[in-house]
Formats: structure tokens, sequence, C-alpha cells
């Protein structure tokens, strides 16, 4: 027994490596000048959500809802190089692809693709053999000039170039062993690549972490649960407990570069359902926070889910946007929270303009003066089993379209019931779990960010409930398509003021990644995944 | 960091890889992927559970629940002081997430750790124990981990907090004008566990008899109607097995009407207006009907 343990562990650490695989062509010309980031994306996609804003809005309009009868795929890449993963079957693409000087970056766990985007050929496919850390969905890559950064399960930043593949460095930032695991996309801040983690399984503090990018040295760390001598431990019992309280950062933030904050929502808190230990709101769990990219020092915070014992998981992207309100033009960022509020915030201050359910809830009672949801105890997980509401939204990329000024999400609407299953009095791990009761509705919304009450609304039908784990993702463009899919197969382009169904088409699987678009050789095309498979659209010639 | 990881994880993850595939995951994920086990999860027992989430969590090999048994009295006497009850803490650390715990397999490491303690900070040695003795106290601390880390490893505790008067009362008053007692006769001895009679009792399963199934009439621009059990639907199409068992498929076009029928469709309102206490007193009544 130990032998053979001892052998296959010096196997696993001679494994414990990438390794690249070249396509016999030759290699692309990719590079990408960090300051582009920020600006529409028309001819790339240079970073997970189009841009820093994360409207997932495009400003391309030949494809347009005259047109739509005319699209059709151009070409298909399906991932057949990948077997069954450790509790993932077949291989779904999770991320949102990036478009870099016409290279399209895929990535599933442990895998990274460089794919032609004018064929759909691969380039390199890089291939990571990990040693710990959960499988369940990678968001994709951030690209800093020539080099293409990537997140293990394992907890590894990884280095590539972008044009062959070739591993450059690697670092490792956190421990799988603590149930500590990565899926995020790097997201690329100027000089800074800013790693955020994953992992709820045994009490662990969320953080993120700043990176030199050619040398892989560490500039910062933000904690998500403050520490020895901060005034945000008054909202836990104990140093103790803010210490283990996670706040995973696991879906990549935004960044304003006129007030120079970088803005990233933090996950659950713990012990998960089992609050009995942790009386307080628990800082900064839950929240949106804005904190100095080149210090990570918090500047502020809106904590959307205080003391959360349902999973409230608060990681939705925050999405950017600039209004007049009251006769002044304001800098502000909405979300659809986990926890079925939707929040508009302004960025400058994090002060609320609008705290509003978005799906039928009943477990709050009313806000706070700040505008924080006050959540009824009663409807904690008790032994006896609560009834609450399932997560609202997921990592799905929810979108903003500046035409319309509508703010849309593919919500889920449903119910689970929730039990305590550790009613010590220092619970620890989930402590409880939930199970959905009743049928989940997914109900694609198009809501108003300055009233938070939506203006259309269109309920897919589904004998099945909806997935609360996978879903469309969204994109908008200038043309007023909406572009994104159901449950059950089917790509779908929804007007985007009306909510009309313009065009449809079925996929080997229900869309799983980003939608993205953008401009090349003249013609504008529309990429997302589904399942194993890549779908690249656009019009005939 | 990784260079120090031990064996206990990679060797669990190289077998646990084909536990997963046998039993066919997904698991119930967590907090990135939403609170809902999956229904293959639901059916399977719990032995299976708590062996696909070890799996897929990488949490070890099954912790020896003997070896720990033994090593129950030993840990509470020599190290629970400092430790707590269940090694999450007291005065010393919590050894949950402990390196030199998460770092051992089978006490290869932490016997003799144990042995020489940590005098420095104040933890004595274990020196007058046996190997044997120090590898159930090990043992005894990955019970704990396993029982805080692994998830699919956790039991539902005893349910029935209700008062069944009251939900005698309350079933009295809102669900005789559709269940008759017949409904409710030994509703308590057919389930294996009280927290599978309340699921049941508040969300029916669909029977294989389809008595519970959704039914739907199409009416098609040329006049046609087909009625039937509904086994597909979208914005797009909706399938149906009519009363002969003839599948239609139908492509809903803008003038195809269709009419839905859903028997749980009662339920699902209910779901949205029961409050806690009118659950749990439900299910005591319904438990006491055996």
């Amino acid at each position: 027994m130990r032998l053979t343990s001892g052998i296959i562990a010096a196997l696993a650490a001679a494994l414990h490596t990438g390794s690249v695989l070249l396509a016999a062509q030759a290699a692309p010309h990719v590079s990408l000048n960090p300051a582009e980031i920020g600006k529409p994306p028309v001819t790339s996609w240079p970073t997970f959500n189009g841009d820093y804003t994360a409207q997932r809005y495009s400003t391309l309009t030949q494809i347009k809802p005259s047109n739509l009868n005319r699209l059709a795929q151009r070409w298909v890449y399906k991932i057949t190089d990948v077997g069954a993963q450790r509790g993932a079957p077949v291989p779904i693409v999770k991320c949102t692809p990036l478009l870099v000087d016409g290279v399209l970056y895929i990535t599933i766990p442990d895998h990274v693709w460089a794919i032609d985007a004018r064929t759909g050929k691969p380039l390199w496919h890089y291939d990571w053999v990990d040693r710990g850390g959960h499988l369940i969905g990678q968001r994709g890559v951030g690209i800093w000039n020539t080099t293409v950064f990537f997140l293990t399960p394992d907890n590894w930043l990884i280095a590539l170039d972008a044009n062959t593949g070739r591993e450059l460095w690697r670092k490792n930032y956190a421990d799988a062993r603590k149930q500590y695991f990565s899926t995020s996309a790097p997201l690329i801040v100027k000089d800074h690549v800013i790693v955020g983690v994953g992992g709820d399984a045994m009490d662990m503090p969320g953080f993120l972490d700043s990176f030199d990018p050619v040398t892989g040295d560490l500039q910062w760390t933000w904690w998500s649960t403050p520490r020895k001598g901060d005034a945000a431990l008054a909202t836990w019992p104990n140093e103790a407990a803010s210490d283990h309280g996670g706040g995973m950062t696991w879906m990549p933030g935004t960044y304003d570069a006129d007030l120079n904050l970088l803005y990233w929502p933090t996950g659950n808190t713990n012990p998960v359902f089992a609050g009995q230990g942790r009386p307080g709101a628990n800082l900064w769990t839950e929240s949106i926070v804005a904190l100095d990219p080149d210090t990570g020092k918090l500047k502020w915070y809106f904590q959307v889910s205080p003391h959360d014992t349902h999973d409230f998981d608060n990681t939705t992207a925050p999405i950017f946007f600039d209004r007049v309100v009251g006769g002044k033009r304001r800098k502000l960022l909405a979300q659809a929270a986990r926890n079925g509020y939707f929040v508009t915030l302004d960025r400058e201050t994090g002060k609320y303009l609008v705290a509003k359910p978005y799906v039928p809830l009943d477990w709050s009672a009313g806000l706070s003066p700040q505008g924080e949801p006050i959540p009824i105890p009663d409807k904690d997980p008790t032994v006896g089993g609560s009834i609450n509401i399932v997560n609202a939204s997921n990592w799905e990329a929810p979108a903003y379209n500046p035409k319309t000024g509508l703010f849309y999400v593919n919500s889920v609407e449903g119910n689970a019931i929730y039990y305590l299953t550790d009613n010590s009095a220092q619970p620890s791990g989930y402590g409880g779990t939930g199970a959905g009761i009743g049928h989940a509705t997914r109900v694609l919304k198009a809501i108003d960010p300055l009233t938070g009450s939506a203006v259309w609304q269109h309920a897919y039908p589904n004998l099945n409930n909806a997935p609360s784990t996978l879903g469309p993702s969204i994109l908008t463009t200038a043309s007023n398509l909406l572009i994104t899919g159901d449950d059950q197969k089917s790509a779908i382009i929804f007007s985007a003021d009306k909510g009309q169904v313009l065009w449809h088409s079925e996929l080997s699987a229900s869309e799983s990644s980003g939608v993205i678009t953008y401009m090349l050789d003249g013609k504008q095309y529309i990429v997302s995944a589904a399942g194993d498979t890549l779908y690249a659209w656009s019009l005939p010639k | 960091m990784n260079g120090t990881l031990r064996s206990r994880l990679v060797r669990v993850l190289l077998s646990g890889a084909s536990v997963a595939l046998a039993i066919g995951l997904p698991v119930h994920v967590g907090a990135q992927e939403g609170a809902q086990p999956q229904p293959s999860y639901q059916n399977m027992t719990p032995e299976q559970r708590a062996a696909a989430t070890r799996a897929f969590l990488g949490l070890g090999p099954e912790p020896d629940k003997a070896a720990a048994a033994r090593g129950a009295p030993m840990y509470r006497q020599s190290c629970a002081f400092c430790h707590g009850p269940q090694a999450r803490g007291a005065t010393g650390s919590s050894l949950i997430t402990s390196d030199v715990v998460l770092g051992d397999d089978r006490g290869e490491h932490l016997v003799a750790f144990l042995k020489k303690g940590r005098p420095e900070r104040g933890m004595p040695a274990f020196a007058n124990m046996t190997d044997g003795q120090l590898a159930d106290i090990a043992e005894f601390i990955h019970l704990q981990v396993e029982e805080v880390a692994n998830r699919g490893a956790y039991h539902v505790l005893n349910i029935l907090i209700g008062n069944a008067a009251s939900g005698q009362a309350y079933v009295a008053a809102h669900c005789r004008s559709c269940h008759t007692a017949e409904t409710f006769a030994h509703i308590g001895s057919k389930y294996r566990s009280p927290d599978q009679l309340q699921r049941s009792w508040i969300w029916p399963p669909r029977p294989a008899d389809n008595s519970l199934a959704v039914t739907a009439t199409v009416k098609t621009p040329d006049g046609a109607s087909i009625s039937g059990r509904v086994t597909q639907l979208s914005d797009f199409r909706i399938s149906l097995v009519d009363s002969a068992g003839i599948t239609h498929t139908i492509d809903r076009e803008p003038r195809v009407l269709v009419e839905m029928n859903d028997p749980l469709a009662p339920h699902q309102q209910m779901i949205q207006a029961l409050t806690n206490d009118d659950m749990h007193n439900i299910t005591a009544y319904l438990d006491s009907l055996k």
C-alpha cells in the first residue's frame, strides 16, 4: 500500500507539468498592449468581459435583425482530445473566449487552446496535469502583450507565450489541500495580473493576489475578511471566525480607469449554511468591493447579502454604466445578485440608488439605511428545513445595452428547502444542505437599472428545471440584438428593446460559454460554445 | 508549495477519477455551481454520495471508522482540551486545515509528529503512546476533517420538530379540496426518512404511470387539435404522446396554440406560500400516519 502510493506520488510529481502541442503551421503574431483592454471591443475581445465595463455590448451592426435569416455557421471546433475529467464526464466550455490578432483562446480545466479564428483550426494546445483542485469550470485566459495567463484547478498562475503556448513561468498562490481551487480568468489591469480564488469546503478566507506580468512576483494581496486591527472585525464574533470566513473571489472583477478603482464581487460566507457560529454581518463576504489596483487597499464596499446563510455567493458580474440621475451625470454600477436583489450603486462612493428584488422572494425584512437587504432569521436553514429561493443568478454573464438603457440577466425563479445539518455552537464547512423543491424556471429579464423593475421578461418554457449551475450568457449589440440561449440546446437572438425572438438555431448542447462578437477581415463574427463545441457564425459573402 | 504535497491527496485523486465515473457524477458541487444536487446524486446511497463527493473534492482516502472509534477516547483525553472536541480549535488551533494533518495519509507523518509534539509552542510530546494508539488518534482527526469537508457525508438531523395536531388542522383546511383521506393513509411509512416524506408531500415525484404527467392541447393553424402527455417543451417545439401512444412533435409557429395542464400546479402555488412552521407541522402529522 505504502509502496504503491509512493510510486504513484513519484509518478504524479514527474507528471506535474504542462505540455504543449503545436500545430504544423506558422506561429501567429499576437500582441496586446494592455492600454487597449479598456476600449470598446471591435476587432478584438481582449478580456473576459470584452472591456472593463462588463457590459458585453458591441457597437458592431453588420449583423442586424433584417439579415438574421442569412446568419450561418462558418466553422465549428469540437474538443476531441480530452476525455472525462475528475467529476466531469465530458468537457464543457465555460470560458469566455478571447480574440486577439485573429487568434481565439478557449479553455476548460487544465487545458488552453489557441484557435485560428479564420479557420477554426487549433494552433496550439497547452495541457496541465493538476494535483488537486476541483474541475468545475474554467472561465478563460488574460492577455498582456505577448503573454497569456491561465489559472489551474490547483492554483497555479501559468504564463504562456501567446503565439506558441510555451510555458514562460508558473507560480502557486493557494493550497488545494485546503480546498482552494481556481477557475477564474485573470484580470489584466495595467501592469497587474489580478487573480481570484474559489473553495468553500474548509472555511478558508478568500483573497485577491496581484502579480507582476513579467516576473510573476506578488505585488499585493487583499483578504476578503478583515485581519487584526481592522474595524470591520466588529462584524465577526472573533478573529478566528474572520480568518475562516470565506468570501471567495472566483469570478473576474472590473476596473474604472478614470477612478483607478478595481471592483470585485465576493462570494459566500463560511461556514456556508450554518451561521450560528458567526453572528454579525461578516464583512467583506457577499459584497461588491472597490480597491486600489496598485495597492489592493479597500476604498469602499457594499454588502449585498449581510450574514449570508444560503450560499448566495455574490459573484455575478457587476456592470458599469453612466447615466444622468437628477440632472447629474453619475458613474454607476449594477448587479443582479444571486440573492435575488438587483442593486445599482454609485461607482465613486458605493452609495446605493436601487436595491430591489428581481425575482419573487420573502427572505428579507427590508433595507438597512445603507440599502443592504436585512435577512429574516426564520428563513435561515434549520434542522426541520426552511424554504427559500434558489440562487437567482450565477456566473453566466449578464449584459447592459446603452442604447436601450436596459440590464439583461437570465435569472432563475425557484425554491429550495435548506437544512441545518450541524446545529452545534461551532459548525464548520457547509454545516447544511439545500435541495430544490417545485419547478425552477429560467426567466430572461430586461431591467431598468434606475428603478430595478423589469421592462420586459421572457420565461423559457421547459418541462425540466432550469439548471442552477450552467446557463446561457448574454451579449447585446448596437443593432438591437440580444444574443443568448435556452437550456434546451437553442441559441436564440432576441430584440434587445422588446424581447421578441428574432432567430434561433439548435446546437449540439446548451450554450455554456460567454458569447462574443468581433470584426475580422471585414466580417462580423459571433462566437460561443455549447458543451464541447465552439461555434462561429457570420453572414455569407 | 506543491512539492510538499503528500501521497494522501495524489493517490486519491488518481483513484477518485474512476470512482466518480463509475457512479455517474455530477455531484453536489457547491458554491460555484449552486446548492442543488443533481437528481442522480439524490438517488445514490449515502455511502456512494460520500465517496463521490470525496473524490470530486480530492479529500483523501475514506477514514477508517473503526480506528477512529478506537482513537476517540484517547483524543478526548489528550487533545480535546486544546483543540476542541471535534478538532475545530479551542485554546489551541483548529486541526481541520492543519498542514500536518492534511499532509498525512494513514498516520505515516502524524505518528512521528505526535511522538515529538511541539514543545516550543506548548504542545506536549506523546512519547509514551504506542504507534498504533497514535495512528488511531490520527485517524480520529482525519474523520473530523471528513465530517467538515465532505458535504456528501452530511446527514439531515431529526426534522420532526413540528406539531402534529396543527399539521392535521392545516391538512383538513387546505388539502381536502383535491385529496381524500386515502391519499394520506399510511403515508408516514412509505418513505425511508422524514426528509424524504417532507420533500415528497410538498413536491410529489411524477410516477411512472404518468398519473401526474404534464399534459397539453395543441391547436394547429389547419384546425387540428392534439392532446396528450408532454415530453418536451421549448419556445420552438412541443412533443406530446397521445392516448394511442403516438408521439407528435409540433413546431411552435406563431399561430400554433398551446394550452398546458400541470396536475402539480396547486403544489407549485403552495410552495410559494408555505411557512416553515406549517411545513414542519404537516410533516409531523403525516409522519404519524404509519
